[in-house]
């Protein structure tokens, strides 16, 4: 209606609009590792049943999604496909990082070939802890979600203020490639490789 | 053979003369089918590319990697405590089953052996993690074949298991309960007597999957005759587990080798199939859960008492040596080639996983199918994404 | 319970001495393998009761499959590489601000030798006894060549290429040496031991630290800051 993007959107509207969207969220399963598994349980399974919750777990593509839930270990190989994923997401879209893994690279810290955490390439919400996380702290942090949705301002996420940028994660991807590069050139002889 | 080296070149020529062909005798065109990386009939992030001539299939490759963690390369920096934590991701449904290979071996070189009790429990969580892994294949099974139902079943009834193993490892999913000598704790009180609830329950489960989709005609005619392993060329792939005793191979570890665990004390018997099609590895896998849960329920009555922890140095250090010990891991054959060199951590360890061997086997057996039986044929292989990359 | 190996598999229990210990049918296993490998075969052990290793010569790394195959060792279990070399970064937890600490670079060889830095490492099972033996051959050092095992074993397929990404070794013969696991373009080998851990070398490994100070403790520095003011 225009009024979104102009950001003449009366309060009682928004809130309304905000309570619609917080208990229609189509949610995506990106399952990747053991999260995927306790993911299925929490969104497939009669015990968990997160239905009730307004979340609805069956689009078969992105382009149909509202959130998108990354469960499990993130490997530089796999991370372009999500940044694919996430571009392909219509806006208002919302990410839910889940597991240590996807946070921030959990056991496999040190490894070469998993990427520190998916906030490096593309904005988080949520953050589910736990390696992996009961079903039960997933549909928490499902809950937190919807508390965020309703408070937000629709006309400020239009303009893109007001949540985390993909700028700000460019940014943070430059500074930890600067960081990188300048160990390697210390160390000198070393043979450094680093996939961004 | 100079253009093998390039990857990219190879595969763009490889798709263009596969697009470009086109059979004259059926009037079929050839096109190239992408599969993954993200996709529910590869069960997480296997990526196979599919050169198709109409409906039939002529060149395949399995991509993987979309998982690998770099378990060998960690396992040299971390302590062998650490490792085993470590080791519980790798194949993610049945975590336990994948502690204990590496903890035998470890104690195999130092020369130590769990107490009885510990080897009895050790034994019960294995065949539990097997449950655990296995009817979630049976269920994800149905769902493959566009059956829904199964799925929400195997979930139901898979909960009960992993409140089991909750209950006596503190650890839903991945326990990390085992250690160099024996085990953390003992069992809670009234653990053995929920455990034969939950057997009973457990093959009550077996049954409606068999009634249910083992009997389904749709589900027969898409599995009978459909991706058939010959002995040979299964034992030159290693396969191994179902894979290979539904090619009619009578091989099972937990049998043929000693181990100190505690499958040798109890009667229970080994499935195999002569037909060696995808109905013959699901069915073989439905056998095996009964099968725990005969094994279970026959170590829960006779289960030793004593200690569960043998007497280890406070700071585990491995004599120099080398060792290999494998188990029959709910997936296959999981060994673990541990070279220590004295140290507080391994210096090589070479993980050998069940879906690694069991899915390099596909190049070969996709070649000629239809598209649709694609998706039967790997959920019949079952593999774990974890369990192929490491 | 019946079992296959009621005479060769005796448990591996502390009641039998290692040093006394006779195993039979592993011994009878590796006279048959000498038998037929002849002069192919550089070094062999048998531990009793547990298992075989053989090293076999560089440039009949081949041929042994194959012979081995006639034997009766159908079942292709894994093919890997072990590299020697002493990590020149330890365990990864060296602090990044202190000079590199000096590491002894001496190469402490497993069982049955080797010369090289790299080793091949295989494992082929007997299916009718369960009996397996672990074959060994060194790769030479300057030029990291050797037979493909592809057509002998097809299943030697993927495990070579993963040999190939993680330790650089080529394989003459096979069908299709590209990446397995890693992306494309990625450098380096990383189970070589002179791959780095980047986030080890990146971040000081927490473990340094080996017990916290306790707060107000007597090793607090801020606690003893504020007691001299």
């Amino acid at each position: 209606m225009g009024l979104v993007d102009r950001g003449r959107l009366p309060k009682p509207l928004t809130q309304l609009f905000n309570m619609g969207r917080s208990y229609s969220l189509w949610v995506y399963q990106w399952g990747l590792a053991c999260c995927a598994i306790e993911m299925g349980a929490a969104f497939g399974s009669p015990r968990y049943d997160v239905m009730r919750l307004g979340v609805i777990p069956l689009p078969a593509s992105p382009r149909q999604a509202d959130l998108v839930v990354i469960s499990g270990t993130v490997t530089d190989k796999m991370a372009p496909v999500i940044k694919r994923l996430y571009e392909q997401m219509p806006e208002p879209k919302y990410v839910i990082s889940m597991g240590s893994c996807a946070n921030c690279g959990g056991p496999y810290w040190d490894s070469y070939s998993v990427t520190k955490g998916i906030d490096q390439i593309i904005p988080v919400d949520v953050y589910v802890p736990g390696c992996p996380p009961r079903p039960e702290a997933l549909l928490e942090g499902v809950v937190m979600l919807q508390q965020r949705i309703k408070n937000e301002d629709m006309g400020a996420r239009w303009r893109g203020e007001g949540s985390q940028s993909m700028a700000l994660v460019a940014a943070r991807q430059g500074a930890a490639k600067q960081m990188i590069d300048g160990m390697s050139a210390e160390r000198g002889g070393v043979p450094v490789v680093v996939d961004h | 053979m100079t253009l093998l080296g390039d990857r990219q070149q190879l595969s763009y020529i490889a798709s263009q003369a596969a697009d470009a062909r086109v059979n004259l005798e059926l009037e079929t065109e050839g096109m190239t089918l992408n599969i993954g990386p993200q996709h529910p009939a590869t069960h997480g992030t296997l990526r196979i590319i599919a050169r198709l001539d109409g409906e039939q299939v002529v060149w395949v490759d399995p991509s993987c990697g979309y998982m690998h963690r770099g378990y060998e390369k960690l396992t040299e920096v971390r302590t062998y405590p650490q490792v085993t934590a470590l080791v519980n991701r790798i194949d993610w449904l049945g975590s336990f089953a994948n502690e204990v290979p590496f903890i035998l071996a470890a104690e195999k070189l130092m020369g130590i052996e769990a107490p009885l009790r510990a080897q009895h429990i050790r034994t019960i969580l294995f065949e539990l993690s097997r449950i655990a892994n296995v009817s979630l294949f049976l269920g994800d099974l149905g769902v493959q074949l566009g059956a829904i139902t199964p799925v929400f079943m195997a979930f139901r009834d898979r909960e009960y298991v992993l409140n089991l193993i909750e209950g006596a490892t503190g650890g839903r999913f991945h326990p990390n309960f085992d250690r160099i000598g024996g085990l953390k704790d003992d069992l809670p009180a009234g653990w053995l007597d929920e455990t034969r609830t939950v057997m009973k329950k457990l093959r009550r489960f077996c049954d409606e999957i068999e009634d249910l989709l083992f009997g389904n005609e749709i589900f027969q005619s898409r599995t009978r005759g459909i991706g058939v392993i010959p002995r040979d060329i299964a034992l030159q792939y290693g396969m191994s587990g179902a894979n290979l005793r539904a090619s009619g191979v009578d091989w099972d570890l937990r049998r043929d080798q000693s181990l100190p665990m505690a499958w040798d004390k109890v009667d229970w018997k080994v499935w195999t199939h002569p037909d060696g099609d995808s109905f013959a590895r699901c069915w073989v896998r439905l056998q095996e859960v009964r099968e725990s849960t005969r094994i279970v329920e026959q170590l829960v009555d006779t289960i030793p008492a004593g200690p569960v922890m043998t007497k280890v140095p406070r700071i585990i250090k491995v004599p120099e040596g080398e060792a290999w010990v494998c188990t029959e891991n709910p997936l296959g054959e999981m060994g673990y080639y541990v070279v220590s060199q004295g140290d507080l951590g391994p210096f090589r360890v070479k993980i050998r996983s069940a879906s690694f061997n069991n899915m390099s086997i596909t190049p070969w057996l996709l070649k000629g199918v239809y598209v649709p039986d694609i998706v039967t044929i790997l959920a019949s292989l079952y593999f774990i994404l974890g369990d192929i990359d490491r | 319970m019946e079992c296959l190996l009621s005479e060769g598999g005796f448990p591996l229990s502390l009641t039998t001495d290692p040093a006394t210990a006779t195993d039979a049918l592993r011994d009878g296993v590796l006279a048959s393998v000498q038998e037929a490998l002849g002069d192919m075969i550089v070094d062999s052990l048998v531990k009793p009761g547990d298992d075989i290793w053989a090293r076999v010569r560089t440039e009949s790394w081949k041929e042994a499959a194959a012979r081995m195959r006639g034997l009766g060792f159908s079942y292709f279990d894994f093919l890997s590489a072990i590299d020697w070399l002493p990590s020149p970064f330890g365990r990864g937890e060296d602090d990044p601000t202190e000079p590199a600490p000096v590491r002894d670079s001496t190469i402490r060889r497993g069982y049955t030798g080797g010369d090289t830095r790299l080793q091949l490492l295989a494992r082929l099972v007997d299916p009718t006894t369960s009996i397996g033996i672990n074959l060994k051959a060194d790769v030479p050092d300057d030029n990291a060549h050797i037979e493909s095992w592809t057509s002998v074993y097809a299943g030697a397929n993927w495990h070579e290429r993963e040999a190939w990404e993680m330790f650089g070794i080529t394989f003459d013969g096979h069908p299709d040496l590209r990446h397995i696991y890693l992306p494309t373009d990625f450098e380096g080998f990383p189970l070589r031991k002179d791959f780095p851990l980047l986030a080890r070398i990146v971040k000081p490994w927490p473990g340094i630290v080996d017990v916290e100070p306790m707060p107000g403790g007597e090793q607090d520095e801020s606690a003893q800051d504020g007691d001299a003011q």
